[in-house]
């Protein structure tokens, strides 16, 4: 399933809204300007851009702690973003979820995570609506490497499996949960490895290759969509950022020269050089992607900063329906 | 570190770094001592406080575990009954809903349901507490679902002494014993002795005695009702602030001497005041010092709401000295 | 002092994308660790021979060596997770002089490895997805075979045929070879890299056309087969336009998915026959997505028996019990004292 031209500068599109959004939103941190913690996605673009482009509003994912990219590839407008980021009251969540459980429940985002390996579970539940009800939609769960060893992650593959429900599971490998490499967290290396165990095929593929993500993500909900069960994907990617913020806590985790390497790699740079290269977008075509976005991002942080407090009043407001 | 004045061993210490330390003498006084969680050895603790043990005490002693509170927990257990004594990381309390199964059903009933053959000397070290927008998932104090647990012991220090004397009898204790710890009192300072000491667990202290008022709390709110005392002091009520320091077992000794002194009583934590620790320490004291009281006993908590984001709605949910001088005021009518 | 024997596994190889859309098997590491364990056992049976392995980023063949507690000498991976790790690590298995390479993959991990050693000796097992060049055999087997021709027990021009390969020169680019097949696909991109719609593909030049096994060499193998020994290549058209296609053959272009392929035109041709390719279009090595060709940019493929040399198991073996290799020395002794 070779994707279109207008399928490529679609992906290309929430690529670059993914890491000018990111980008910022990570400086605006450091600057103190952002409550609370962001985990950053800068990185991974590929992933959810590849996978989302075939998805519709009315199919579901569930995200995780690093969730603003799932959000903005899913189709997340940058002021409501901002404004849930800054805490303020015309953000998704009305300032009260921030970061960690920013979502659109309009559009099918169930919400990032601040419980590794809570979405999977969730997910489960969404695919089993999609069955219930014959609608024909998909749910599709990401989680980390890390998230790979919470046991919700074994119970919800299992689940998805034996009720052969339309979803797919994208493990984002980093090769990180944390600061703890792979390595030293499970003695797989190929999470992809274990489908076979839960009953489902099992893929790895390039998650640095836009093409190749959505290639393998098209097959997996295809093959969802006609009923035919549940897929575990799995995604080789690297956040540029530290675990948190940009820079983080400092640690000495992972080498210079690891991230450099990776950095060669850059899902972006790969991908608009062969869009270039393939006269599918011109040089200036692609600057013009990022320039809108550049302006889309501040006319973001405008609106949030402008955008008031939550009244301490609402403090109570929507605990139960 | 600022030199003390008073006694040559106790130094200023943070409450990262007396963690830390406690964690060290435990690990050295204790062959059958590790320390297991996520992310505890490499990067030492997200809060730091693991700092440095990795390097003194090898891989065999302060591991990294994957992202799997059930099965850390339970090694923690299986560990414990087979005689090691494993200090076990919760990284933030909030986490604990991962592994429930593990504490409720094991490691607080082994003992009783084998009929007292086996012992479990874990110690549980787990992060509670808002303030820094970490929001719903990471700002909990789940501190009553622990207490409701026959067969735990909890612990919640207020200070850095306590914190490092707590820490020091948990892991001599041999029950399991969870030491809930609190994220904005990280950077605080206090005296804390070089050597290795214990705070007994099950005393409460009184942090700052007065005749006309009781409050009863613990953890961070030790310090927001201090605070508070000192604003109602001015009003000419005079405050006994009971830092309980140990809610299982509960110090009811000290509560109830202080009330009968006082005849009145609050109770402040940070958790939701529903169904929290409050509602059964009123009742205590209600039921064995009725006669002396000459107001209701009133509670501070949480509202009944998730923790927010927004930092300004989180302010205006975690109790604080304002919020207690207030509820005082209405119930002392002063 | 004896030449080493070389183990290159793959960790990526039976991983991809047609594990979804062709049902294909799954070749988990475990599986693979321990296939390279077997294949320890089966050389220690035979005696002890230096190992030269391919310290690759899953640690596959490293911890069948460290639970084997044997000795041997690691090369260390590039580390780029991609075909390079193998390509490099024959390179360097050439320089250690190995008398034979086991490689645990399917085509692509043999391919690349070629593509560093033209004319290794290999000793290939299966856990690929496409194996049309590794034989299936077992490991343990395997690993006797590589021992006895490291220890000279049985003679390596016995049991060895050189390889036909397709040699792929590219303007301006770097050099690549096919083992198998090399195919034009008028795909634009390598994105998941199997080969999955025949409807693009308009040519395939094959060294080896075999009915029995999958990929485009079954397209061919179904029209006119042509094995290994042959002297010649097969050079096909295809068009999925029902108006240029003069026939159509119904074939597994992957494992567990066929495809109906039309064919314009059939060739067989000699060694030494090449083709120009001009792009824009992608070219397909051994059954995957492997070079982009730019507008204008010209590769020729060409076909030749310059290739690997393959041992073949059996003949190893047999000549193996011929020459009592596997009598073991008690019961030399014994038969001695005897007489
Ligand atoms: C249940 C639970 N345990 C631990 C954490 C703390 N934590 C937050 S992110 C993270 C690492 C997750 O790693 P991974 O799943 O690989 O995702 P990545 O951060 O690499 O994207 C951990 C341990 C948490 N939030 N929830
Ligand atoms: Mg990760």
């Amino acid at each position: 399933m070779q994707p279109s031209d207008d399928v490529l500068r679609d992906i290309h599109r929430r690529m670059v809204r993914i890491r000018i959004f990111e980008q910022e939103a990570g400086k605006l941190m450091e600057a103190g300007k952002i409550p609370g913690a962001l985990h950053l996605y800068v990185g991974e673009e590929a992933v959810a851009a590849g996978v989302m482009v075939h998805l519709s509003d009315a199919d579901q994912i569930t995200s995780t702690h690093r969730g603003h990219g799932h959000l903005i590839a899913k189709g997340g407008e940058f002021h409501k973003m901002f404004a849930e980021i800054f805490g303020r009251v015309d953000g998704y969540c009305k300032g009260k979820g921030g970061s960690m459980h920013i979502s659109d429940m309009q559009i099918g985002m169930l919400g990032a995570n601040g419980i590794v390996g809570a979405g999977p579970p969730i997910a489960v539940g969404a695919a089993f609506t999609n069955k219930f009800k014959k609608s024909g939609n998909v749910a599709v769960s990401f989680f980390g490497d890390g998230a790979s060893n919470e046991g919700s992650v074994h119970e919800a593959a299992n689940m998805a499996a034996l009720y052969k429900l339309p979803i797919v599971f994208i493990c984002e490998n980093n090769g990180y949960g944390e600061y703890t490499p792979q390595a030293h967290h499970q003695a797989i290396v190929d999470v992809a490895d274990r489908a076979r165990g839960y009953g489902m095929p099992g893929v790895v593929v390039d998650g640095m290759d836009a093409v190749a993500v959505y290639e393998a993500a098209g097959e997996a909900i295809k093959r969802a969509r006609a009923g035919e069960g549940p897929t575990l994907l799995e995604c080789k990617t690297y956040r540029f950022f530290d675990h948190v913020g940009v820079r983080g806590m400092g640690l000495s985790y992972r080498s210079d020269d690891e991230l450099a390497k990776w950095q060669q790699r850059d899902p972006i740079t790969l991908f608009e050089a062969t869009l270039i290269e393939q006269n599918i977008v011109s040089a200036e075509e692609a600057k013009v992607v990022h320039d809108k976005v550049e302006a889309e991002v501040q006319a973001g942080i405008e609106f949030a900063e402008a955008s008031p407090m939550p009244d301490p009043a609402a403090l109570l407001d929507d605990v139960y329906k | 570190m600022a030199e003390s004045k008073t006694q040559p061993e106790a130094r200023e210490l943070t409450y990262v770094a007396a963690i830390n330390e406690a964690v060290r003498a435990v690990l050295t006084e204790q062959p059958d001592a590790f320390v297991a969680g996520e992310d505890v050895a490499g990067a030492g603790s997200v809060f730091g406080y693991y700092k440095g043990l990795l390097e003194e005490f090898g891989a065999e002693r302060v591991i990294d575990t994957p992202i799997s509170e059930e099965g850390i927990v339970g090694l923690g257990v299986g560990a414990a009954a087979t005689g090691l004594r494993p200090i076990i990381d919760i990284m933030f309390m909030d986490f604990m809903g991962e592994c429930m199964d593990e504490i409720t059903n094991q490691m607080a009933k082994m003992r009783y349901m084998f009929g007292g053959t086996a012992y479990l000397p874990i110690t549980v070290l787990t992060m509670s507490g808002a303030g820094i927008s970490m929001a719903a998932q990471h700002s909990q104090s789940l501190e009553a679902w622990l207490c409701h647990l026959p067969g735990l012991k909890v612990v919640m220090p207020a200070t850095p002494y306590d914190a490092k004397g707590l820490i020091i009898s948990a892991s001599r204790d041999d029950n399991p014993v969870f030491v809930v710890l609190n994220k904005m009192s990280l950077g605080m300072k206090g005296e804390v002795p070089e050597d290795s000491y214990t705070v007994p667990i099950g005393e409460a202290s009184i942090v700052r005695p007065g005749e006309n008022f009781t409050i009863v709390t613990y953890s961070r709110m030790v310090h927001e009702s201090v605070k508070a005392a000192e604003a109602l002091s001015s009003l000419g009520v005079e405050t006994e602030v009971v830092d309980l320091r140990s809610l299982q077992p509960l110090d009811t000794n000290v509560v109830i001497e202080s009330v009968k002194r006082t005849h009145r009583a609050m109770v402040v934590h940070e958790a939701v005041r529903f169904g929290g620790m409050g509602g059964e320490i009123a009742a205590q004291i209600q039921e064995l010092a009725f006669d002396y009281l000459d107001a209701p006993v009133a509670r501070v908590g949480a509202p009944f709401s998730p923790v927010p984001f927004s930092p300004q709605l989180e302010q205006s949910y975690i109790p604080n000295a304002d919020k207690i001088v207030a509820e005082a005021r209405t119930l002392l009518d002063v | 002092m004896k030449r080493p024997i070389g183990i290159a596994a793959n960790p990526a190889s039976g991983k991809d994308i047609r594990r979804l859309v062709a049902r294909a098997s799954v070749f988990d590491n475990q599986e693979k660790c321990s296939i390279v364990a077997r294949c320890l056992v089966g050389i220690a049976a035979v005696g002890h021979a230096p190992i030269v392995y391919f310290d690759d980023t899953h640690r596959i063949t490293r911890s069948a060596i460290e639970d084997a507690n044997i000795s041997a000498t690691p090369i260390e991976s590039l580390g780029t997770g991609t075909a390079r790790d193998t390509t490099r690590v024959a390179v360097d298995m050439k320089d250690f002089d190995c008398r034979v390479v086991i490689t645990l993959g399917g085509d692509g991990t043999n391919r690349a490895f070629v593509k560093g050693w033209l004319n290794a000796p290999l000793l290939p097992i299966s856990t690929g997805t496409n194996n049309v060049f590794p034989v299936i055999h077992e490991a343990t087997v395997v690993g006797v075979a590589a021992a006895l021709i490291a220890s000279e027990m049985v003679c390596f021009d016995d049991v060895a045929d050189q390889q036909k390969v397709i040699h792929v020169r590219i303007d301006d680019e770097d050099d690549d070879i096919a083992l198998i097949d090399a195919v034009v696909s008028m795909d634009r991109f390598i994105g998941a890299r199997a080969l999955l719609d025949c409807g693009q593909l308009r040519t395939a030049f094959l060294t080896h056309a075999n009915p029995a096994a999958v990929g485009m060499t079954a397209i061919g193998g179904l029209l006119e087969p042509l094995n290994t020994t042959v002297d010649a290549g097969l050079v096909i058209e295809l068009s999925s336009n029902p108006a240029s296609a003069r026939r159509w053959v119904r074939a597994p272009i992957a494992p567990g998915l066929f495809q109906d392929v039309g064919i314009c035109s059939l060739q067989r041709v000699a060694l030494g026959h090449s083709l120009e390719i001009i792009g824009p279009c992608v070219l397909a090595l051994d059954g995957e997505r492997e070079r982009v060709l730019k507008p204008c940019q010209r590769a020729i493929l060409a076909i030749e028996r310059d290739g690997p040399w393959v041992i073949d198991v059996e003949r190893a073996l047999h000549a193996a019990a011929k020459n009592g290799a596997l009598v073991p020395a008690w019961e030399l002794n014994e038969a001695r004292n005897a007489g």
